[in-house]
């Protein structure tokens, strides 16, 4: 189970990292329609999606990897029992977090969808399919969340994998 | 109400970012509270709006692009070759080759965007380097440390791009107005290495082999790939002939083909720029995300207006209102990373600096400043982060020995408020 999910969180991540490029190449192939004279249009606006679907498809790996920050100020003052304590707090809050994202990132998905929210911009792309990447990253993201809080109530490490008592960096 | 209310928010702050909640998270769950109790808006669909708004704006694609371009030069062999380059011509300044933390980093700010970058990329090369020949280790961290957080500065400038998207200012504007506060600081840096070496002439070893002129032009051949990149970027940015976005698109081609043209460039490496890239933008761009619902919460609570009348109505003096800024920002930059600092309090002080008639390029300045100095304080300095995890040492340690230029930060920080033109002047000749 825990292997399979985080060989699902890293395959979103070669897919967030292939956003990435994606960003590259749209900017790229703008700048390449100025010089040639062609018109590009929506060139900027499908950047701007290939750059949230990226972010967003990246979070729970990035949150396996331990690479999101967060204050361990008073985590590191703290004895054992306070500091599990602590954790759970900070896990807990962070399911109840990632599940109001990832619920309403879904909806809005949806809504786009029924009411035929279309781009503003020259692209006129409809909204819900750009959406979907942030809806199915903030998804995986309450997935690894609730993932890191059963796996600290069972071997007390916390969704980045390290010991609660072990010193933090 | 509204006292209630603020001070509601900001224990929210604390009890949240302090109890280990991931940053970008705990922003949505004050924004969340916040609204919730003080306004009637459905918060729900309002945060996701706004979260996509905010992930998807084409503005903020200069940031992906310049933290993998980044990403991608930290694998090249550039450091070496600009120790190599700038050695020679250092020889005969006191504090010899010290001069190569400060040079090396104010060079490679051109090239990158993040301080925690431009410190491990210079520090990789000049920390051995240094400690091999027998320089005073605590100059050799400190002067790192310090010059490191030009990186944020000299443009491109990730924290530049958060502000000016936040702030709706001119990126470009933003970038070409932090050269010459960044070069000044260098500066800066550098007289305060020639002093202390003058001041403990036993501390610096001696020269090596003074090299002909002709052998010193022929080892800043070195130099030719950061400058091309440098004139790339910025050069295209100042002329106005590119965007930030595009100067970034181009920066990464052009850290691409730095990468091939030394063969470094190996499936295996690309990949890997990739995903650090693609990681620590996340980590960004969940903590922007999650500032865009915080602002848009506080502007339903009517927070920063009524900051804003209440500081108005103080009737302090710009200085006054500067300084209580700077030692507000020092101490947040204290506990937390500069990133967060900037979204967190953007959109409730940026009413009260228009209030007062402040320059959003000046100010922009201004706070790249500040962050700097954040990089550097203990017990959350970034830098102070890379260097750790680099030589070993104790964070303490190596705060105390960037203390200097901490202070001479703080007297930059005094330069461009009595001398505003420094700021302002360059972006005005821009076309």
């Amino acid at each position: 189970m825990r292997a399979l999910l985080d060989k699902i969180y890293l395959g979103a991540g070669y897919l967030a990292g292939f956003f990435m490029v994606l960003i590259l190449l749209s900017i790229l192939t703008g700048i390449a329609g100025r010089l040639f004279g062609i018109d590009t249009p929506g060139m900027d606006a499908y950047a701007g999606y290939s750059m949230a679907a990226s972010s967003f498809l990246a979070l729970a790996y990035t949150l396996r990897r331990g690479e999101h920050i967060r204050v361990t100020l008073i985590l590191q003052q703290l004895g054992p029992r306070g500091r599990y304590a602590l954790e759970l707090f900070a896990h807990a809050a962070a399911v109840c977090l990632s599940f109001a994202l990832a619920w309403f990132s879904v909806r809005l998905v949806w809504q786009s969808y029924v009411f035929n929210d279309v781009s503003q911009g020259l692209d006129a792309t409809p909204l819900w399919i750009p959406q979907i990447g942030m809806a199915v990253g903030a998804v995986l993201l309450l997935i690894a969340f609730v993932q890191g809080l059963v796996e600290l109530l069972i071997t007390r490490r916390t969704v980045e994998g390290r010991e609660v008592t072990a010193p933090i960096e | 109400m509204d006292v209630g209310a603020a001070i509601v928010l900001v224990v929210l702050v604390f009890v949240l970012l302090g109890a280990g909640v991931w940053i970008g998270l705990a922003l949505m769950g004050v924004a969340w509270i916040g609204m919730e109790l003080f306004s009637p808006r459905p918060v729900g669909d309002a945060m996701a709006v706004t979260i996509w708004g905010a992930s998807s704006s084409w503005t903020l694609t200069a940031l992906p692009l310049f933290v993998w371009m980044g990403e991608i030069l930290f694998r090249t062999r550039l450091s070496e070759d600009m120790f190599n380059g700038l050695a020679p011509w250092l020889e005969r300044i006191p504090g010899r080759l010290l001069h190569t933390n400060i040079l090396g980093c104010t060079l490679f700010a051109a090239v990158s965007g993040s301080s925690a970058a431009t410190c491990a990329t210079i520090g990789k090369m000049t920390l051995p380097e240094l400690a091999k020949r027998g320089y005073p280790e605590s100059m050799a961290i400190g002067t790192l440390a310090g010059a490191g957080t030009l990186g944020l500065l000299i443009p491109p400038s990730i924290i530049m791009i958060v502000y000016g998207v936040t702030a709706s200012v001119s990126i470009a504007q933003l970038f070409i107005a932090g050269v010459i506060p960044g070069l000044v600081i260098a500066g800066m840096f550098m007289a305060y290495t020639i002093v202390w070496s003058l001041l403990h002439p036993d501390a610096i070893p001696r020269p090596e082999r003074r090299l002909t002129l002709i052998e010193k032009l022929k080892a800043s051949r070195h130099l030719f790939p950061v400058v091309a990149l440098i004139l790339a970027v910025l050069g295209s940015i100042y002329t106005g002939i590119a965007t930030a976005t595009e100067a970034a698109a181009l920066g990464v081609v052009g850290a691409l083909l730095v990468a091939a043209s030394q063969g470094v460039l190996s499936w295996r490496t690309f990949v890997e720029s990739l995903l650090g890239a693609t990681r620590l933008y996340c980590m960004i761009a969940l903590i922007l995300a999650g500032a865009a619902f915080l602002t848009l919460a506080m502007g339903y609570i009517g927070l920063p207006r009524h900051l804003a009348e209440w500081i108005h109505g103080l009737g302090l003096s710009p200085l006054a209102l500067m300084l209580a800024l700077m030692v507000f920002y020092i101490v947040l930059g204290c506990f937390l990373d500069g990133i967060s600092v900037v979204v967190l309090t953007m959109g409730v002080v940026l009413p009260t600096v228009q209030a007062a008639g402040i320059d959003l390029i000046w100010f922009g300045v201004f706070l790249v400043l500040v962050v700097e100095m954040a990089q550097i304080t203990p017990p959350v300095g970034f830098n102070l982060f890379v260097l750790q995890g680099m030589t070993g040492k104790e964070i303490t340690w190596i705060a105390r020995h960037a203390a200097p230029l901490f202070v001479l930060l703080i007297a930059a920080v005094l330069l461009i408020y009595y001398f505003p033109g420094l700021v302002t002047w360059l972006p005005r000749q821009m076309m």
